[in-house]
């Protein structure tokens, strides 16, 4: 067989990995996809593409997969394989016997940013019309909820001001907390592109990521600063941009609300975020901080990325607001080449935010407190609906080890494994008396769940994704889905079987209704898609083809003026000690994808086989380590077993882990800190020890334990 | 604004990058065409629908001018030069058709032949097979002489190989990893008849520098470099390189 | 002090989250809108509040504070205070929090 076979039939479609939003063209033969070809014409990707997009996405075939609907009467017992309608009406009659028995408020929902628009849209009237509480998040509650609270409260909206081409305008480009090479790689290499042509680059990063120095392109800039320390350092920034008058006062003046930015000026124009006091706090040189703010406000056109380094911490949403505060400040948006855009790390995490999975906001942003909104809702669902605030998903857990919340529906989530303090989750997770996952997989949540619900991947479905740049594509089905039923289906088949009657004769009547109900989508379709492809929202009658670029004229706030908020800095009660004397942080790599559920069922393993310690040369010295070395690293909280590897890329103080395997269970150390606002976890900040360990029981324990994972899902 | 990447269409190749610019209007073969200064003599003529047959050239990628495929004739000019780094001019009269071009043209192809997988000629997809096809060349008239045509497939990307025997040395590849990605893993190694691909110091792809993004494999007009899942059970080749 | 410990099964505890978890939560909105003036401050405590809590959440807050609030930073007090004395005028409750 000299040349290759030639696919027969292809589809355009959307990269369900990070939020850049690829447009792929999925190509098949034979029923089967053999390439993924990078979309010329996606709007994010311009034909370009990352290894996970192109080539990971062999495990929508996986062996793992689970077809059958499975069911079991207590977590100790084996999975029963069951019809669906068998599994429906049992997760149906053990959510209504546990609401009679404790109440209304004692079951809840969550969905992820890997379902589609619709599918999020669904879980959340799901919560609120079938469960009638709004006990309803998504996981963006444990990533970028600081996101939508800090720039809604300074800039109006939660989401990115521009679109990602806009970075070619971009004089200065300052990233902070986020590693775009590695975990936006598309977007990473437009941002490449443009350091090529002059900009300088602006690093905030306590590591000497592959973003600070790689081929053709470096920082002029790199504050390295220690974990914890984001707010101090970014008001630090604003201390220079006052006390040296950089600010934009004739924007401020015009756009801004002034008396804000009189009161922000005192705060972070005070002695006490000097580059000289907070520079030794931060471990990082006053004269680097001074030359980032002149930087910055200097541009002429500065543009912030950022990523979970700057939410992931207790205070997250302050560190967001910081970023609006400085945007602000130096009148850095409302036109190309400038804005705070937040880099997403799944694809839809912006749908998930826009579209109402959260315990406070309908779809669009709402209010459930809003007594209009509420109504708008009513009357379309037909149903009362619950007026005040559920409980977000750490508070979930949190009520289910008293004994007030009991049962849960997860659509593509695995808790147990992404989220912090994982003795905790695992003790709630045991106290419910059912928990139905919908899911690719079995994974480490369904060691204690009730009933599997056997999901559809982005591959065998149709609907929509938000990428990070507000622009929603299209999902089309490239192959059928393996267990027989979208995703939206099996939710609307939970609705019916639990007794509401909701009907849709396919996902654009979803998309129709979401769009009737949330107001930046009002001009959504899938017609509308399908004509021109994809849209940013919003999209209206005043921008029938959507927005490009936020901001340009007034701030979506009551008064049009963008405001600053007052962001002192409190320190995260994650310190360090003799005991716990390092710091542990976390990141990503380009070739795996979070948990990895995905990724690691791909060749891409082969590039990253194992998660490794990051730790300097003189902490591994002093503890006696070499590179390679099985090492515990212990916390507060727990303690897991990683092998070191000797790292330049963090200082003296500082331990880094990627967090893409189930064996590494990085959450076993990570703290129960969040954000004061949001309750995002403070995943990025944990104080911990390391030390070395006898390699060879290590090597022996942590082979058994993969392979009980791969035969517990076999 | 950003025309390079925004009026970039699924399907079609303009071969050089669409430019941003004032208007500039030229001929091309009598059709009257106009189109953004800046822009090649290769673009307009796609835009006129007289697209000229190229191999090292692509509208993602910066115009080389290394394959002398795209040679036309300009009206006033002598010689025959590369339409893909000649910039289009107000007036211009270019042809791209003509008996003297096809033989060039021919001639070129032929050499490119003259080094290729004979048993690959016959039933191929990729866009030189579409050249060669086009321009109507199945064959050619040099004997066995000096050739690549031994040379180990790399192999140890688990996604995609590289067969040095259906590289043209164009330098697609080299400019996607540089110009698209911005990673610069790959190099022409050598000199003259000895030049070849390599990644990284000539490692194995999966031992170098190279992110496995995939611009290289989606640029090659020649499929040496291409995705293993095109292909049923093992590549052909007995000598190759794992990683 | 509340229910630190699990409930057996089919009970459930005084409070919907383990309540040095709930203080914590609360001295933490405490200290972020402590720069602000008294009144705004208060007042930006109590949106937060009734805009993102749990209502059973507030409550359990609010028992706390009626048996002796230890623990609580002052404004917490304050904002706890606001919460009831307009638990019926609802409006302008809800939304980002206002400078």
């Amino acid at each position: 067989m000299p040349n290759p076979l030639k696919p027969e039939r292809s589809v355009v479609t959307t990269c369900a990995y990070c939020g850049v939003g690829c447009g792929f063209k999925a190509e098949t033969r034979a029923g089967r996809i053999v390439r993924m070809i990078p979309w010329k014409e996606g709007k994010a990707n311009h034909g370009h593409s990352c290894i996970k997009g192109r080539f990971a996405y062999d495990y929508y075939n996986h062996p793992d997969r689970v077809r059958t609907p499975l069911i079991r009467r207590s977590i100790d017992e084996p999975w029963q394989e069951v019809d669906w309608d068998t599994a429906l009406n049992h997760a149906a009659a053990e959510f209504r016997r546990i609401q009679s028995t404790y109440g209304t408020k004692s079951i809840g929902a969550v969905s992820s940013s890997r379902c589609t628009n619709e599918e999020i849209f669904l879980v959340q009237k799901l919560a609120r019309a079938v469960f009638g509480n709004n006990n309803i998040d998504n996981c963006a509650r444990i990533c970028h909820s600081p996101t939508q609270f800090g720039l809604s409260a300074t800039v109006g909206w939660g989401a990115a001001s521009q679109h990602f081409d806009s970075i070619l305008q971009a004089d200065v480009i300052m990233v902070v907390g986020a590693n775009p090479t590695e975990g936006h790689p598309v977007f990473g290499s437009l941002m490449k592109r443009r350091i090529r042509q002059g900009a300088k680059l602006i690093v905030i990063d306590p590591r000497r990521t592959e973003t600070v120095k790689s081929a053709h392109c470096e920082a002029t800039v790199h504050l390295p600063l220690r974990p914890g320390n984001n707010v101090a350092i970014l008001n630090s920034l604003g201390h220079v941009i006052v006390r040296e008058r950089l600010y934009n006062e004739s924007f401020v003046r015009e756009r801004c609300e002034w008396n804000e930015f009189e009161l922000w000026m005192g705060l972070v124009g005070s002695d006490r975020y000097a580059p000289e006091v907070i520079g030794p706090v931060a471990g990082v040189a006053p004269e680097a901080i001074r030359a980032a703010a002149r930087l910055y406000a200097g541009g002429p056109n500065s543009a912030i990325y950022y990523g979970l380094g700057v939410t992931e911490h207790s205070q997250g949403s302050t560190g967001v607001m910081c970023l609006g505060n400085l945007s602000l400040s130096c009148g850095m948006l409302g036109r190309e080449g400038v804005g705070v855009n937040p880099l997403r790390g799944q694809g839809n995490v912006q749908g998930g935010s826009c579209l109402g999975s959260w315990p406070h906001v309908f779809s669009g942003y709402r209010f459930v407190t809003d007594p209009e909104v509420r109504g708008s809702f009513e009357q379309e669902w037909g149903v009362p609906l619950d007026a005040e605030p559920g409980l977000r998903l750490p508070n979930m857990f949190d009520a289910a080890l008293t004994g007030h919340f009991r049962g849960m529906y997860i659509m593509g989530e695995d808790p147990v494994q992404s989220d912090p303090n994982r003795h905790h989750i695992v003790e709630a997770m045991r106290q419910m008396e059912c928990v139905v996952l919908q899911d690719l997989f079995l994974n480490e949540t369904s060691n204690y769940a009730h009933v599997f619900l056997p999901g559809s991947s982005s591959l065998e479905k149709e609907g929509t994704f938000t990428s990070a740049e507000r622009r929603v594509n299209r999902v089309r089905k490239v192959v059928e889905p393996l267990a027989g039923y979208q995703d939206w289906e099996i939710v609307v088949r939970l609705m019916n079987t639990m007794g509401y009657p909701a009907q849709y004769a396919h996902a654009g009547e979803i998309l129709d209704e979401l769009a009737r109900l949330s107001p930046a989508y009002k001009g959504l379709s899938f017609a509308l898609l399908e004509r021109i492809g994809s849209a940013q929202w919003p999209c209206d009658e005043n921008a029938p083809e959507g927005t490009e670029v936020l901001h340009t004229k007034t701030f979506p706030r009551a008064n049009g003026r963008g405001t600053f908020m007052l962001t002192e800095f409190v320190p995260t009660a994650e310190r360090t000690n003799d005991r716990f004397p390092l710091l542990l942080t976390t990141g990503r790599i380009l070739s795996q994808y979070n948990v990895g559920t995905q990724t690691r069922r791909t060749a891409n393993s082969r590039w990253h086989p194992e998660d490794r310690l990051e730790i300097n040369a003189a902490d591994a010295q002093a503890r006696g380590l070499r590179d390679g070395d099985w090492v515990t690293v212990t916390s507060r909280f727990g303690q897991t077993r990683l092998r070191a590897k000797l790292s330049t890329r963090v200082n003296p103080g500082i331990v880094y882990t990627t967090f893409h395997h189930a064996t590494s269970k990085a959450n076993a150390v990570t703290s129960d800190l969040s954000d004061w606002a949001t309750n995002c976890p403070e995943y990025k900040v944990t104080a911990v020890e390391v030390a070395r360990v006898d390699a060879a029981p290590m090597r022996a324990q942590a082979e058994a334990r993969e392979d009980e994972v791969v035969e517990a899902v076999s | 604004m950003w025309a390079e990447l925004r009026d970039l269409r699924d399907g079609v190749d303009l071969g050089t990058p669409p430019r941003d610019g004032s208007d500039v209007t030229l001929t091309i073969d009598g059709v009257s065409v106009t189109v953004p200064a800046g822009s090649s003599v290769m673009l307009a003529a796609a835009r006129a629908g007289h697209a000229i047959p190229k191999l090292c050239a692509s509208d993602t990628l910066e115009p080389f001018g290394s394959c002398r495929v795209c040679l036309v004739e300009v009206e006033g000019r002598k010689g025959y030069p590369a339409s893909c780094t000649t910039l289009v001019e107000p007036g211009m009269a270019v042809r791209t058709e003509s008996e003297k071009l096809a033989a060039l043209r021919r001639g070129v192809m032929e050499l490119y032949l003259s080094d290729f997988p004979a048993e690959d000629i016959p039933g191929g997809w990729s866009e030189f097979h579409e050249t060669l096809q086009r321009l109507g060349v199945t064959s050619h008239p040099y004997g066995t002489g000096e050739n690549h045509q031994a040379s180990p497939v790399d192999q140890s990307n688990p996604y995609f190989l590289f067969d040095p025997a259906k590289c043209i040395v164009c330098s697609r590849c080299i400019r996607a990893c540089e110009e698209i990605q911005g990673t610069f893993a790959l190099t022409i190694d050598g000199r003259g008849f000895e030049s070849k691909v390599a990644a990284g110091q000539d490692q194995p792809f999966f031992d170098s520098e190279c992110v496995s993004c995939g611009a290289c494999v989606q640029t090659c007009p020649t499929q040496a470099l291409v995705e293993k899942s095109l292909f049923e059970g093992e590549y052909r080749h007995a000598q190759s390189i794992e990683a | 002090m509340g229910a630190a410990v699990k409930p057996g099964p089919g009970q459930m505890g005084e409070t919907v989250l383990d309540l040095q978890r709930l203080l914590t939560m609360a001295n933490q909105i405490g200290d972020f809108f402590a720069p602000y003036p008294p009144e705004r401050r208060a007042e930006g405590i109590r949106n937060h509040l009734r805009t993102y809590w749990d209502p059973r959440m507030r409550q359990d807050l609010l028992d706390y504070i009626a048996s002796g609030g230890d623990g609580l930073v002052p404004q917490v007090l304050e904002g706890a205070r606001l919460l009831v004395e307009t638990e019926h005028d609802k409006k302008g409750y809800y939304g980002p929090p206002k400078a």
